[in-house]
């Protein structure tokens, strides 16, 4: 074929292109979550596609997400009708561009969860939609290595570190994995597991001694992890390759380990410190722009979301739990068993010590992470003093507390105005 | 038998330039060979190592994408999407490098900076205000509007390429056809053209590859008319391990094949094509 033959076409494709106007009537269901391909597919394909209306599933990086998002609030016309983030990603946004569903009859079984959904208002910003929480994951050859007396169920941070020592000696490899990949949510180990377990709190006492201790855990927990940490952000992948025996990382992102090979690997709650067992969840919710298209359409689809039929088959697809009460079916993926038990027992544990997710922080939720993340980048990756490095971010946190005028949220005692950093 | 210092050198020569033309290839191949590798794999397979060295043919994960809604959609999208850029940035880019390379005039300096300029600030900083502007002129969610946004970006190449190739067809050559009854157009389009035929290759090639891999802007400014980066690599990089690999391989093919249909003007430029 000539070059001219090339262009021709590539001309006359182009102009078909642009004369093809497609009918747009799908409600667009704007979305942070659920966006592994499987999960989409599995999001239009069994969970949207009994919504009677059509509905366009589109999921997002939070980059695009929020800028798209903007830009129709900025032009005052939007095609998006609902949106599907999680709560710190609707707590970055002004309640007012969100509209109020106080009015659609649908709420969480849990009133904390109703009460993050107000950001701070009177009012509904957002329904709660679906929940996760982080938790860890072994590989079964890694159960004969576990110290003497422990109960896996039960485990502390020193049963941990030494089970994770064990494994390291056994096999000459450190096998403990730990998201610190740039995708990885290591800062939510930071504030929800590690600092309610050794401080009882996340703010008020972030430079105590007690965290110090913490982080001196979290040094000798590093010399047995996989020094590849750096660089994993879903353990499942090292789980399936065998690069990690020991992981801890978020419901989904640990998933397709047990879908794939179910009778490899077990699932338990998260370690205990001397405060308790400190876990935190993950809360999803749903909301409508108030440049959206067809209001009535989208508070349809919002509450065709909260039935619990809908609701199970979103755990299918994504591994996030009902947020509403529902009687769950026998017949659940092994994923979806393996996290839920773990879960259920990290809840009921005596020494259960639940955290909040940050709250009132609006825009500023990125900051918060950052100095976790620096904090740990100084600690454990490059050595410096513990004292040191904390008294030094303190400074950071407490301006981020001071410029939110964020209140303190469990497990940190309540606070008149922002929360002090002590 | 003695072997003289110069057969010596010789023959070590050509073992370094195999040597060299080896690594190459190995550079280029490797990567697509463990794409189309671990594509080809089952799912266990891909979480193994070592790989086998041929693959097991499981086409489960290609079959996946197949059945995702959209995709082909997308794909169309994409194509079209960059066969606009590629028109649209050479229409643009040529005659700029054409002026650059063959006129003097007042702030051609400063023309020059300005055109690197449109690759100065970052996709994510601008989207906003685009998307906005978008929005407002009814752009928004079209292929041509999108288009419009990887041509600013792909026009600095076409136009740097192509002033560097006009600058190297001697002026005389022009002035040859003038005096031989050509206009300033007729000997630009017998002449000049023909010259630098793969030049402009190369640089829709650019355009192509930039307007495939763009991924922010696209994702920012089209919902309906996605393009195949939009839809795809914003989700792969949460995704399991073999759909990674088999969405690579589905990104990457359709700029392969093109690449491949265009080669021969490509050659042309570094004088391997027989004419």
């Amino acid at each position: 074929m000539s070059f001219r033959c090339h262009v021709a076409g590539v001309v006359s494709a182009v102009a078909i292109g642009l004369s093809a106007t497609g009918a747009q009537a799908d409600i667009l269901f704007w979305s942070t979550q659920a966006k592994p391909v499987e999960e989409a597919q599995a999001m239009r394909e069994q969970v949207l596609s009994g919504f009677s209306g059509g509905v366009d599933y589109q999921p997002n990086d939070g980059g695009p997400w929020l800028t798209r998002l903007k830009a129709e609030l900025e032009s005052g016309t939007g095609t998006i009708g609902v949106l599907g983030a999680l709560h710190g990603d609707f707590a970055a946004l002004d309640p007012d561009d969100l509209i109020d569903l106080d009015d659609l009859g649908v709420k969480a079984a849990s009133e904390t969860f109703n009460t993050l959904a107000r950001l701070g208002t009177d009012h509904m910003q957002y329904v709660p939609w679906m929940q996760a929480s982080y938790i860890m994951a072994a590989n079964r050859k890694a159960l004969e290595y576990l110290p003497e007396g422990a109960d896996i169920n039960a485990l502390t941070y020193d049963q941990l570190i030494e089970w994770a020592a064990n494994v390291h000696e056994a096999t000459g490899e450190p096998k403990f994995g730990f998201p610190a990949g740039p995708k990885g949510l290591k800062h939510r180990f930071f504030q929800g597991y590690l600092y309610p377990s050794f401080t009882n709190g996340v703010v008020r006492t972030f430079a105590s001694d007690d965290a110090v201790v913490a982080w001196e855990k979290m040094r000798e927990l590093w010399s047995h992890t996989n020094p590849a940490s750096t660089n994993f952000s879903f353990m499942q992948e090292q789980l399936l390759s065998g690069d990690a025996w020991i992981v801890f990382d978020h419901t989904s992102r640990l998933a397709q380990a047990f879908n794939e090979r179910p009778d490899e690997f077990v699932a338990f709650p998260a370690p205990a410190g001397p405060k308790g067992r400190g876990f935190m969840p993950v809360l999803a919710g749903l909301a409508i722009p108030r440049t959206a298209p067809d209001v009535e359409a989208s508070k349809e689809l919002v509450r065709y979301m909260m039935r619990p039929e809908t609701q199970i088959a979103t755990l299918r697809a994504t591994n996030f739990f009902p947020v509403v009460d529902v009687d769950l079916p026998d017949d659940l993926p092994p994923a979806v068993k393996a996290a839920g038990d773990a879960i259920a027992r990290m809840s009921a544990a005596p020494d259960a010590n639940p955290g909040l997710l940050p709250a009132g922080l609006g825009d500023k939720g990125g900051d918060f992470n950052r100095v976790f993340v620096d904090t740990f980048e100084r600690i454990v990756l490059a050595g410096q003093d513990i004292r040191a490095v904390l008294d030094e971010q303190k400074q950071r946190l407490a301006q981020i507390m001071q410029e939110t005028g964020a209140p303190c949220w469990a497990p940190d005692a309540p606070s008149e105005g922002a929360c002090p950093v002590e | 038998m003695t072997v003289t210092p110069s057969t010596d050198t010789r023959r070590a020569g050509r073992i370094l330039y195999g040597a060299g033309v080896v690594l190459l290839c190995a550079w280029v191949l490797g990567p697509i060979y463990l794409l189309v590798v671990n594509t080809l794999s089952s799912p266990e397979t891909v979480n193994t190592f070592p790989k086998p060295l041929i693959p097991e043919f499981d086409t489960g994960s290609l079959r996946f994408f197949l059945e995702f809604a959209g995709m082909l959609s997308a794909l169309k999208n994409s194509v079209l999407v960059a066969g606009l850029t590629m028109i649209l940035s050479i229409l643009i880019g040529a005659p700029a490098g054409y002026a650059l390379s063959r006129f003097d005039f007042r702030g051609k300096q400063a023309f020059r900076m300005l055109i690197l300029l449109t690759r100065a600030f970052p996709l994510p900083l601008l989207a906003l205000p685009l998307a906005v502007m978008f929005i407002r002129t009814g752009l928004d969610d079209t292929i041509l509007g999108l288009a419009l946004v990887h041509t600013t970006l792909a026009v600095p190449f076409s136009v740097l390429i192509t002033y560097s190739l006009f600058s190297g067809i001697p002026l005389e050559l022009e002035e040859a056809a003038w005096t031989l009854g050509c206009t300033r157009v007729s000997a630009f389009v017998r002449v000049v053209l023909p010259l630098i035929l793969p030049g402009i290759t190369a640089s829709a090639i650019f355009a192509f590859v930039i307007s495939w891999n763009e991924v922010f802007a696209a994702a920012v400014l089209t919902i309906e008319n996605r393009t195949l980066t939009a839809f795809l690599l914003q989700n792969l990089d949460t995704s399991p391990l073999h759909l990674k690999f088999a969405g690579g391989f589905i990104l990457v093919v359709p700029a392969l094949i093109f690449i491949f249909a265009v080669r021969k003007y490509l050659f042309a430029m570094w004088g391997i094509a027989n004419r």
